[in-house]
């Protein structure tokens, strides 16, 4: 698999802000937080363009993404906002504080050639199935 | 009619000088909002949940309220979820439900400042008002935060170009200085970025702290900074009149945890041996801070509260949310102003999905998606009135500026008609 390690960060934005108060439901929020940022120097070495999506990938789950670039990203560090996405992929364990760990994660990024990016019924559907 | 002076209920800024202009019963116009405000004011009433629904078929409010008595009267042990974005008097009565079903109740702060409230119990705080900080602070260090794109307007209200009292010439006036595991636009406006390696918070805080106190580290670099920046940060943060730490969830959220916040307050105690600084933590949702007041002057505790003997007990670890689902221990909740099946990690999410959910929601959100009961509700500081409190702890009072639609009530009120559901049954 042609796929680069990173530290995986959580976050907020300005945009899921703006995007959450039109609704979860709406595109602003969905686009908002459906994209995971790298820097360009990743984006290459991954051979990433156009519309291929990222997989995400940790110890714990992955999931498919969009993808953005941020200059202000160091080599190795993404960003993932907030939200059902990024949620895929980290474990629930608190270690006693009631805090999972959102931020620091190992996670392998690499092309996602063609997968798909899963929609908000889509997770929210798989989240059901868990329970059967 | 325009309305002056009105308090923006999105962040935990409280931003209280919102001008909001009324036609006809709706919001047509807002001055002085940041982009996220505005999104609020102007797009409250996009994607809201239309009807009370029960198993997903529209239900009238009392066959919403009675399933939900049903529901919480007939879990061993109910979840009560969420405070964070409703008015204190709503927080009030989900604190009065949760004692009344012996369940167990958790705010938002369990994923966001929950750590730093771990951290402050053991070691105390030194803190002060947003307005305080406004008219004296001359250093500014955001550390793990990012007002530009979580706080809009907190570097121009409270912190880094306002014009205050003892500080007239305002951003000439302070010094800024961000550390943070990544480049942001807080850090772009500062005048220094220090950029710790992640996870590598609590190694420079304890750098500095051992530099402030004099201790000669015979390390070359400490989380990737190297010691002469170190110390030349320690001199520049004794030498402040006025110095302030505002720190967010890069210190919460990562290896740690409240031992970061730990560290972060043993800088700020060393300091005070110098000169005066504070901390004060980012807090997110409007009123979160409001959710661990009230849960604290209730119950005598924050947030993680378990009223299953019939008195409260606090165990964060144990009774949060988080760990409650992903262990599957819940067998029912009772979700409001707030959604965490968006938030919460996957494992926890699921175990959402396996209980009955009664979800009180203005719009419609993967939790209210997996909801057996979903009851609409007021928005509030919109659509209806009440108190919430700043990331400082100062309690400002929200505004009602139209009536929600015909059938829709507040938090408080929904949530006391589930309450009075359940003494009825317990009547009987």
């Amino acid at each position: 698999m042609n796929g680069i390690e990173v530290t995986l960060i959580s976050g907020r934005t300005a945009r899921q802000g703006i995007g959450l108060e039109e609704g979860k439901t709406s595109q602003g929020y969905i686009k908002s937080v459906n994209e995971v940022s790298l820097c360009p120097e990743d984006a290459a070495s991954l051979g990433l363009s156009g519309d291929e999506p990222v997989t995400v990938a940790t110890e714990h789950g992955s999931v498919v993404a969009h993808w953005r670039v941020d200059k202000g990203l160091a080599r190795g560090t993404a960003f993932f906002p907030y939200g059902p996405w990024a949620n895929q992929v980290y474990a629930s364990s608190t270690d006693g504080t009631g805090m999972p760990q959102f931020k620091g994660i190992r996670a392998t990024l690499s092309p996602a050639a063609g997968g798909k990016v899963p929609s908000l019924q889509e997770i929210v559907e798989s989240m059901r199935r868990a329970e059967h | 009619m325009k309305h002056e002076d009105v308090v923006c209920p999105f962040c935990g800024c409280l931003c209280d000088d919102l001008e909001v202009t009324v036609e006809d019963g709706h919001i047509v116009g807002v001055k002085n909002a940041c982009g996220i405000s505005r999104s609020k004011f102007m797009s409250h009433g996009l994607n809201r949940v239309s009807a009370p629904t029960v198993e997903g078929k529209e239900a009238s409010l009392e066959e919403a309220v009675r399933e939900s008595v049903g529901i919480l009267s007939g879990a061993r042990r109910p979840l009560v979820y969420g405070l964070s974005s409703t008015e204190c008097g709503a927080i009030s009565k989900a604190v009065e439900l949760a004692e009344a079903t012996g369940g167990v109740l958790d705010n938002t702060s369990s994923v966001c400042h929950g750590p730093t409230i771990l951290a402050l119990q053991q070691v105390g705080e030194s803190k002060a008002t947003l307005g305080e900080i406004r008219n004296r602070a001359d250093l500014i260090i955001f550390w793990g935060s990012n007002p530009t794109e979580a706080h809009l307007r907190h570097i121009t209200r409270y912190s880094g170009t306002a014009k205050g009292m003892y500080v007239p010439e305002g951003r000439k006036g302070r010094r800024i200085i961000v550390v943070d595991v990544r480049e942001t636009g807080t850090s772009k406006m500062a005048d220094q970025f220090i950029k710790v390696e992640p996870n590598g918070d609590f190694e420079l805080l304890e750098a500095l702290r051992a530099t402030v106190r004099g201790v000669a580290l015979r390390a070359e670099a400490v989380a990737g900074v190297p010691m002469d920046q170190v110390r030349a940060l320690a001199e520049v943060m004794k030498g402040a009149r006025f110095g302030v730490v505002f720190f967010g969830l890069g210190l919460t959220q990562s290896e740690g945890r409240h031992m970061n916040i730990d560290a972060a307050v043993g800088l700020v105690a060393e300091l005070n041996r110098h000169t005066k600084f504070l901390l004060t933590p980012m807090r997110g949702h409007y009123n979160v801070a409001g959710a661990n007041a009230v849960t604290t002057w209730q119950t005598g505790y924050p947030y993680a509260v378990d009223f299953s003997r019939g008195y409260p007990r606090y165990n964060p670890g144990e009774y949060t949310s988080v760990d409650m689902l992903a262990r599957g221990e819940a067998d029912a909740a009772l979700v409001l102003a707030s959604d965490p099946a968006s938030t919460f990690p996957v494992d926890a999410a699921r175990g959402l999905a396996k209980i009955p959910v009664i979800t009180l929601e203005q719009k419609i959100t993967p939790t209210s998606m997996l909801s057996r009961v979903v009851i609409p509700v007021a928005t509030a500081g919109i659509e209806a009135e009440g108190t919430a409190y700043r990331m400082d702890g100062v309690p400002i009072r929200l505004r009602k500026l139209v009536e929600p639609t015909e059938g829709v009530h507040s938090d408080e009120e929904v949530l006391g008609m589930i309450l009075e559901g359940l003494k009825g049954g317990a009547e009987k």
